[in-house]
């Protein structure tokens, strides 16, 4: 239960964040800080425990019939990720503190709306349901969009992320539905022990689809593009949501399904492909990008493919060291976002070519940055070097054929070559130099600082006291490939190949570096041909002009052009109808008498009369005149309650009508000729088809069974008379409840359009005189009769 | 066959005006389109029989018209007695909203440049 605690504690918070906010201003950020790091700290306490083995769960049902549970399950894997979620939630929720100005209006809502995504993050690394595993994904996707959000190019690069990631979102539905109905549950726990849906006939279907998921969430070729589109957002959410966590849901999908698809060919192959093409293409546009948020985006991606190589590699040292890596790069990634956006703060640029010398003036920034520089580049004796030279022995050990293993490691040792180039970049051209001339720099809190700093330090101690780390490295190895590698991490493991390539490394890196400026103008020259972001918008906006050209046709403010086609589906059904075999003519028709004759004579001539009305005195006294024909038919048919009803309401409408004359023109607005006719042809065919549908298909039968019982029980039942009333008051009551609920709405929404929302504030004026002028001026509307 | 003709012809007219220009000719053809809708529901239950179904002192009269149809065509004229007033009010509040009846006025200004 204590994992439900936790996750509901920290949904709490985020609830509870804008109000802290409002009270204390910015400063609640640190409150906010504190209680991420005691949430870290209570799943830290159990670290022993899940090391060893033994989960910590939480099950409660939620939609039971859906198989739908809210149940967490923290073992070595979640243990780890969920540490890095909160733990680099708490320390940048503390830069929050000082980046934020004090009293900005949106404090509130983007702390919030922080806590809220760790929240979800924590969730998603904690869930064991293959369904609650998916809300949480979209729960980041969604804060992610929000987070970004802003205006212009923010916009776009948020609503690039959101579809991207939510398609990849969908993906993943689609993915863990299949996977569910293949394993009969939809327990995550359960599901990845059963190894027979590894080889099932769904499983490659389930394996693109769970793959275009992860892919998408982290940024991984061809969906790169989203990632640095996202880094117009405020630097702490950079640091947080497109750095240190959101973009590792995808890696950590990658590990929790290894134990089931870890040595599947379709797994293996695309992602070991694809994570180096896109840590590869990631290293080398980072070498070239000034704005220090772009590089570091670049170098992000770059990563990211680094870590999803490793682990389709899936050997349990592979899934050790990628272990290892994720925190590294959660620790370096995060320092160097944050000392960006420090020196964004304080010396109001980012960009490259105007930076410059920055370490005289920022010497506790400097270091910072430099020690994650140092880690990220893979030097001794950082967090960065242990993990990188582990990913060398797991990808240089790499089972499968021996060509995959001397690929891949010369693959990597070419990315790490540009990774070490971007990274001294990054220092060198940001701290070291000259100061750019004209370049004023603020004094940086100490506060403000604190946070690059306290990450950049945790990561140089583990890296000097590395053994530490042993046990959850294993134990991820374990739960996650299922054998430990009994990997004993260590700055100095003698004079292994691992160590030589990583002298090989530097020694690219240095000449790299060196060669900075020669690099940068040959790349510069080779522009890329395609860009994911311009493809992205490119087939979004056909998307969009694809949807406008279909809804053209149904968007028109002519009514008939909706009315012609319903009333052509109507006619053809109709006609199609009288033709079938089944439904002719059966039986004889109902026969005719004198004055039926008198009325149809009398309706031709009243309803031309409304038909050609042109003005509306005519149109009243014609139509007043139809409904009192229909009534006298209903008389001649026998139906004197119908006839009354039909006498009051035919009275009602004509003086509704009247009414709503007094604020319409006086004469009507006439069609162009063209379209009289067509309407013409449309409604004699419209009429045709009526009248030998009905008489075809209607009255030629004897009295239906319910009217037969109704005429001959009804008085005993109901000790009513007038049968047609029994049935509407009694035998078909609800009926005629609905039809009073109909009235009581209808009067509702004319009560709403003439009273509510009129611009005058007076109400209904039913007097003409009293009435705004009508904005049509004369002219306009005899050039209208005139049509 | 006269039910017949009486429901094709309310359905011609109201047809050819819905399919008109200005909101108020509109709502006329939904008004006859009403009529010749509770026309086809009482024809449904056959005018051959046209007996009052009242029970007088000698009970059922002879050839009882099947007093169902009526009681839904009763339902149905109520309730399209409650749209048309709606449609009107739509109609009123359309005029004050767009100036005049015409609903086909701001979306198509090209053919009104053309007049």
């Amino acid at each position: 239960m204590i994992l439900l605690a936790v996750l509901g504690g920290t949904f709490a918070l985020s609830a509870i964040a804008p109000l802290l906010v409002r009270a204390f201003d910015r400063e609640a950020a640190w409150a906010l800080a504190a209680a991420l790091a005691g949430a870290t700290g209570i799943l830290a306490g159990y670290g022993p425990a899940v090391v060893r083995g033994d989960a910590v769960v939480a099950h409660v049902a939620w939609v039971p019939g859906a198989d739908l549970a809210l149940s967490l399950r923290m073992d070595a894997l979640a243990f780890l990720f969920a540490l890095i979620v909160l733990g680099i939630g708490a320390v940048v929720m503390a830069y929050s503190a000082r980046y934020f100005a004090a009293g900005a209006a949106q404090t509130g809502r983007t702390l919030g709306l922080l806590v809220f995504f760790a929240a979800s993050m924590l969730g998603l690394v904690l869930a064991d349901n293959a369904l609650l595993l998916f809300v949480f994904w979209e729960l980041t996707s969604v804060s992610s969009f929000f987070l970004i959000g802003g205006r212009g190019e923010g916009q776009a690069g948020a609503t690039r992320a959101l579809l991207t990631t939510s398609a990849g979102g969908l993906a993943l539905l689609a993915g863990m539905v299949l996977l569910g109905i293949d394993g009969g549950t939809f327990a995550l726990s359960s599901l990845l022990a059963d190894q027979t849906l590894a080889t099932s006939p769904l499983a490659p279907a389930v394996i693109v689809l769970l793959l275009l998921a992860a892919f998408t969430k982290s940024a991984q070729l061809p969906f790169h593009f989203w990632l640095p589109g996202a880094m117009v957002a405020p630097t702490p959410i950079s640091t947080y949501l497109h750095a240190a966590t959101m973009v590792k849901a995808g890696i950590y999908l990658l590990f929790r399904m290894t134990p089931l698809y870890g040595d599947v060919a379709l797994w293996r192959s695309s992602v070991i492909a694809v994570g180096l093409a896109t840590a590869l293409v990631g290293a080398v546009v980072a070498l070239v990008k000034t704005d220090l948020k772009a590089l570091l985006a670049y170098g992000t991606v770059s990563q990211l493919g680094f870590l999803t190589a490793l682990i389709g590699i899936g050997s349990p040292l592979a899934v050790a060291a990628a272990a290892v890596h994720t925190l590294a790069h959660a620790l370096f990634k995060a320092t160097l976002f944050m000392s960006v956006g420090v020196i964004d703060h304080e010396v109001g640029t980012r960009d490259l070519d105007e930076l410059g010398g920055l370490r005289r003036a920022m010497p506790g920034l400097a270091a910072a940055g430099g020690l994650a520089a140092l880690s990220m580049a893979g030097l001794p004796p950082l967090l960065g070097f242990v993990s990188k030279e582990e990913a060398l022995a797991a990808f240089i050990e790499a089972p499968g054929p021996e060509w995959l293993g001397i690929v891949a490691t010369g693959l990597v040792v070419a990315v790490s070559i540009g990774t070490f180039a971007y990274s001294a970049r990054y220092y060198w051209r940001t701290f070291e130099g000259p100061q750019a001339p004209g370049l004023t720099v603020n004094r940086a809190p100490a506060t403000f600082v604190a946070a690059p700093l306290a990450t950049a330090i945790t990561g140089a101690a583990i890296g000097v006291s590395v053994p530490v780390l042993n046990p959850v490295e294993n134990a991820v190895a374990l739960v996650t490939t299922g054998t430990d590698p009994g990997l004993a991490l260590a700055l100095w493991h003698g004079w292994t190949l691992p160590l030589v390539l990583s002298g090989v490394v530097v020694a690219g890196g240095l000449a790299l570096f060196a060669l900075r400026d020669r690099v940068e103008g040959w790349q510069r020259r080779f522009a890329t041909p395609l860009r994911g972001d311009r493809a992205f918008d490119g087939a979004y906006d056909a998307l969009l002009a694809a949807g406008k050209h279909v809804g053209a046709s149904a968007s028109s403010s002519v009514p008939a052009v909706y009315l012609v086609p319903v009333l052509a589906v109507l006619g053809t059904l109709g006609a199609g109808a009288v033709v079938w075999d089944e439904l002719g003519p059966q039986g004889a028709p109902a026969p005719s008498l004198g004055p039926d004759w008198v009325i149809i004579g009398l309706l031709v001539v009243s309803v031309v009369g409304v038909v050609q009305a042109r003005s509306r005195i005519g149109a009243v006294a014609t139509l007043g005149f139809t409904g009192y024909l229909v009534a006298a038919w209903f008389v001649v048919l026998g139906a004197p309650d119908l006839a009354l009803t039909q006498l009051l309401v035919e009275t009602l409408t004509v003086a509704v009508v009247v009414l709503a004359f007094r604020r319409l023109p006086s004469a009507f607005t006439f069609a162009r000729p063209s379209r009289r006719v067509t309407s013409a042809v449309v409604a004699v065919i419209a009429g045709v088809l009526t009248a030998v549908a009905t008489y075809a298909l209607a009255g030629r039968r004897g009295l239906s069974d319910v009217g037969a019982w109704y005429l001959s029980e009804a008085q005993a039942e109901t000790g009513g008379a007038n049968i047609v009333n029994t049935i509407l008051v009694d035998f078909r009551a609800l009926d005629t409840l609905g039809e009073i609920t109909v009235l009581a709405v209808a009067a509702g929404g004319i009560y709403a359009l003439l009273r509510l929302g009129d611009p005058t504030g007076l109400g209904p004026r039913w007097t003409v005189e009293d009435h705004p002028a009508p904005r049509a001026t004369p002219t306009e509307a005899n050039r209208k009769l005139q049509r | 066959m006269t039910a017949a003709i009486i429901v094709g012809l309310l359905t011609a007219g109201g047809t050819y005006l819905i399919l008109q220009r200005g909101l108020v000719r509109v709502v006329l053809g939904f008004i006859l389109l009403g009529h010749a809708t509770t026309t086809l529901l009482v024809a449904a239950g056959g005018v051959g029989r046209r007996g009052i179904a009242i029970l007088g002192q000698q009970g059922v009269a002879e050839q009882p018209a099947d007093p169902l149809p009526q009681a839904f065509a009763l339902t149905a004229i109520v309730i399209s007695f409650g749209i048309t007033a709606f449609l009107l009010a739509l109609a009123a509040r359309g005029r004050t909203v767009l100036g005049g009846d015409d609903v086909e006025q701001p979306a198509e200004p090209d053919e009104a440049d053309r007049g």
